[in-house]
């Protein structure tokens, strides 16, 4: 289940970044849905409810995401507009893979101690969701996930700033 | 305060919901009454709340990934002739400059984009720069002129383009107030824009508000013309530009634009449709607030709802019902081919709308409709010729309603209006083949209502009548009610017989649905000569290889092998795969019917091998067609459960039939007749792994629903309780096979002779059920007669034979009769 789904998520930012070289985008979210789409249509992948599969893809989608920053580091060349990277384009900023990385880190652990918080940031930091879109997702009060996502982040930025 | 551990973190965590809830005001006095319980825990959340105000002002992960403050260190540096002022803008594609002319031959200004893209020097920057020569071309008043496009010596791509100082047409429109006509004279402009750019071989490819500027004097100036296939062109990758490319903006993407098709002058036809409905009706026409999902989906499959449904106030409702409303809809087809077909006509429908003269593009209602319901209607009651031929007998209508007889047609269009708005009900609500979502199908009253309006309201109109009654009756037969089926379609038939309407295709759909009645019903007699006379009006009126002369052979086929003339179903079915085949495609879902058909022919013929692959070629094209949920789905995978079943694969077959069954019952319901066969598959599929209390449940189940809809003399009843039958002698319970096997072997008595196999057939399981009850002379009677009949009949009485033999064998072993036994053994 999770390396197709994976791959299904791999094809479709591969082919997003290919887009995005040209200017042309459409960003995390609708890549997302998209994957939902092409998966829920297809034969023995069965995801409860669309939530749960969003919440599950926007953790694989933060993984492709800090891999590719660490690729892309790899090969950076010099330039002012280097490419931008899957994100529905506003330049890059967190344009360092360690920090990235880092984040990706303190997720994990915030993941064992309350996976809620952490799929939110998942989905709105990786994924781009907005705060509304993933109270509708969830079928909570948009009051409810906006308190998560300030607990995330207190969280987030306790381990990443002050440790 | 130190780094939290993990377990300071978790005593927090719900005094930290509470503390997040309190407002700003009453801060101070919660925490100062949790200080008087727990003055720690009071510290912790005072100092988590203000870190929490710090990282709110400072966008702490806020942005989401991606996110980079404008970058202002650009100003002041030259591209090509001009120097950049500030920044105006950053999105996807880059950043936004106002720039100066900055070598002193002309004054004014200009806006840059720098383009995010990667360094595409080389043979990609060449292409770029000529392109943007091509498109710094386009002149005219209404669009924002390119005035140059290249790369920096860093590699770096721009474009210079007209600066427009203006608002987006929207919020212009609202803005001044405008009104109905003013904003059409508006958009009237942006098409004659568009249309100028056309005439150029220039495609937009990104209409959208925000690229449709308003000066501040009132004139319109179109932004970006062409920019998203410059884009593409200088892609690096050749895939981008053959498969057009992704939308820009999926909220105005055309449905080829989501879905990778061919991007053509239709597509901005669609934009600017999008665009005019905003205009209008104020809202987008996937609604308010839709999810990116939601929006492809909306895009890709889901008519908007008509412009005047959508606003409020009731003059304006007027104002857009009708020319208005059609004039949106045509533009926003799904199919390119159905919108207009040039910016130039699609201007010329406003302009004649605003003279008061007629427009071009028709109500689409039910033409649209019952095109729609064709395109998705599949199995074989397929009734394509029939709403072709209603849907143009509308159009007549309603062209007559627009036309110089306005007002003496008034009356008769409003009936017509609510009997077309009564079908379209009907074709999307009642038919559960009609919807992809597995909703039940409910309706049915809806359904009366409308047979009674058809013969009260319609009194006088025979040729409308016989046409309206004609596709009720067939959706009451889709719905399996032939009972309310059959009186619609004699009626129809008599219309069209007694009346002399010359409507030879029409005549050809009811007969043609009238025998599929007869049939389904058991009259397999009057079935035959009602779709043999279908089939030949066909050929003559539509020409041999017309897919309507497939449907009515397929039909026939079906009359005959239902009578065991499996040879005579053949050639008929292959003749209508080959019409398929030539005149809809290898993927089209009649397509897929036919070989499904075929295949299952095959399959009775004991051809497993032949039929296997036709089976899942059509398993193929139907999950692709239409969905997990549409109950073609669930025969192919019904069909495959038999191949399973015929290879000895029980579990395989098993789980199958309960996938079919599944989507059949959430498509259908729990009471309809198709469910019957998916049962009596799973019965053998559990009787073959010796669960026989599951296997007698489930062709129960189907006997009841047999029963229920047909009755207990239905032809087909036998076949159920015959497998009961064998259920219980698998079991070794002779005693309760008995009654099935006896009231089975009647009704066959009554439609077939003593000779024929399929009375042979219930003679055999008779013979067993009597000879487990040691009742060895009356079962010997059966058994031989049975043997008899069964060796000299070919095909599927085949496995009928073996099994007779078996019988009779074991029923001489258990008398001790082993000399006669031995002939059996073989």
């Amino acid at each position: 289940m999770f390396a197709a789904l994976y791959a299904e998520l791999h094809r479709l930012a591969r082919r997003e970044l290919a887009r995005n070289g040209a200017g042309v985008t459409l960003g995390v979210t609708t890549l997302l849905h998209e994957a939902y789409l092409d998966m829920s249509g297809r034969e023995h992948v069965a995801f409860p409810d669309r939530a749960r599969f969003m919440g599950y893809a926007s953790r694989v989608m933060r993984g492709i995401i800090i891999d590719y920053a660490r690729r892309r580091q790899a090969v950076k060349r010099g330039g002012h507009f280097s490419i931008t990277s899957i994100e529905t384009g506003h330049g890059e900023a967190l344009a360092d893979s360690r920090e990235l990385t880092r984040v990706g880190e303190a997720l994990d652990e915030l993941t064992t101690l309350e996976p809620a918080l952490a799929e939110i940031v998942d989905l709105k930091f990786f994924c781009g969701f907005s705060l509304p879109e993933i109270a509708a997702m969830r079928g909570v009060s948009e009051r409810t996930v906006q308190r998560d996502w300030e607990k995330a982040r207190l969280y987030l930025h306790d381990v990443l700033c002050l440790r | 305060m130190s780094p939290l551990s993990r377990e300071r973190w978790l005593a927090l965590s719900p005094h930290l919901d509470a503390a997040l809830d309190v407002a700003i005001g009453e801060r101070r006095s919660y925490l100062a009454k949790l200080r008087l319980t727990d003055p720690v825990l009071a510290d912790d959340l005072e100092q988590l709340l203000a870190r929490r105000e710090g990282l709110t002002r400072d966008g702490f992960l806020a942005h989401g990934l991606g996110f980079e403050p404008p970058d202002q260190g650009l100003a002041g540096q030259r591209i090509g002739a001009y120097t950049l002022r500030s920044l105006m803008g950053q999105g996807g594609m880059g950043s936004v400059w106002l720039a100066d002319r900055s070598d002193g031959r002309f004054a004014g200004t200009a806006a840059v984009k720098l383009l995010n893209m990667s360094l595409i020097g080389g043979a990609g920057g060449e292409r770029f720069t000529r392109e943007g020569q091509i498109l710094a071309t386009l002149d005219h008043p209404n669009v924002a002129r390119l005035l140059d496009a290249g790369v920096t010596a860093a590699a770096q791509p721009y474009l210079v383009l007209e600066h427009v100082d203006g608002a987006h047409i929207d919020q212009y429109c609202e803005a001044h107030g405008l009104g109905l006509s003013a904003r059409l004279n508006l958009f009237r402009a942006v098409l004659d824009a568009v249309a100028h750019a056309h005439a150029q071989l220039i495609v937009h490819r990104d209409i959208k508000p925000s690229n449709v500027l308003v000066t501040g004097d009132g004139r319109v100036k179109l932004l970006d013309f062409g920019i998203a296939k410059l884009l593409d062109t200088a892609a690096p990758s050749a895939a981008l530009t053959v498969e057009g490319g992704r939308a820009l903006t999926p909220e105005y993407a055309a449905p080829e634009q989501m879905t990778g098709g061919p991007i053509t002058t239709a597509t901005d036809v669609y934009a600017l449709g999008v665009l005019l409905y905003m205009l209008l009706g104020g809202r987008h026409p996937a609604g308010h607030g839709t999810t990116p999902a939601d929006l492809v989906r909306a895009t890709v499959d889901v008519d908007p709802p008509r412009l005047s449904s959508v606003v409020r106030d009731a003059r304006s409702r007027r104002a857009l019902r009708g020319d208005l409303d059609n004039i949106v809809a045509r533009a926003l087809k799904k199919n390119p081919s159905e919108r207009y077909p040039s910016v130039e006509s699609f201007a010329e429908d406003l302009r004649r709308y605003l003279a008061d003269e007629p427009v071009s593009a028709r109500p689409d209602t039910l033409a649209y409709r019952g095109a729609k319901f064709v395109r998705r209607h599949t199995v074989g009651v397929a009734a394509a010729a029939a709403l072709l031929v209603l849907a143009a007998g509308l159009v007549v209508f309603h062209t007559t309603r627009v036309t110089a007889e306005r007002d003496r047609a008034v009356h008769e269009a409003r009936k017509a209006e609510a009997i077309s708005g009564l079908l379209e009900r009907l074709l999307t609500e009642a038919d559960p083949f009609s919807q992809r979502t597995s909703t039940e199908p409910t309706v049915r009253a809806v359904l009366e209502a409308g047979a009674a309006r058809i013969e009260q309201e319609l009194d006088g109109q025979p040729a409308l009548q016989a046409e309206l009654m004609s596709v009720m009756g067939r959706i009451y037969g889709r719905l399996g009610t032939f009972d309310r089926a059959q009186p619609l379609l004699d009626k129809a038939l008599a219309l069209h017989r007694q009346a002399g309407l010359d409507d030879q295709p029409g005549l050809a759909q009811v007969l043609n649905d009238l025998g599929v009645v007869r049939r389904e019903t058991g009259d397999l007699a009057a079935a035959g000569p009602l779709l043999v006379e279908a089939v030949a009006i066909r050929r003559q009126v539509l020409g041999p290889g017309d897919p309507a002369v497939a449907v009515s052979l397929v039909e026939l086929a079906r009359v005959h092998a239902d009578s065991g003339e499996p040879e005579r179903a053949e050639p008929m079915l292959r003749e209508a795969l080959a019409i398929r085949r030539s005149t809809l495609g290898d993927a089209h879902q009649e397509t897929a019917t036919s070989l499904s058909e075929l295949a299952l022919l095959l399959w009775r013929r004991g051809d497993t091998d032949g039929a296997e692959p036709l089976f899942r070629d059509a398993l193929a094209i139907t999950r692709a067609r239409l969905g997990e949920h549409h109950p073609d789905v669930a025969t192919s995978v019904n069909n495959l459960g038999l191949i399973a079943l015929d290879r000895a694969d029980y579990s395989g077959a098993e789980s199958s039939f309960r996938e079919a069954l599944a989507l059949r019952r959430r498509t259908l319901g729990d009471a309809h007749p198709d469910l019957a066969p998916t049962l009596n598959n799973l019965c053998h599929a559990l009787r073959f792994q010796d669960r026989y209390p599951e296997a007698l449940a489930a062709v129960n189940e189907a006997i009841r629903i047999i029963e229920q809809s047909l009755g207990n003399q239905h032809a087909s009843i036998a076949t159920y309780w015959m497998n009961a039958g064998r259920v219980h002698v698998a079991a070794g319970d002779g005693l309760s096979a008995e009654p099935v096997l006896r009231a089975a072997l009647a009704l066959r008595q009554r439609d077939f002779p003593d000779s024929d196999w399929r009375v042979a057939a219930v003679r055999s399981l008779l013979g067993a059920a009597l000879g487990l009850q040691r009742r060895y002379r009356e079962a010997e009677d059966h058994l031989v007669s049975a043997v008899g009949v069964l060796t000299v009949t070919a095909g599927p009485a085949g496995r009928e034979a073996a099994a007779a033999r078996g019988f009779l064998a074991a029923l001489y072993e258990t008398q001790g009769r082993a000399d006669l036994a031995a002939p059996y053994r073989k």
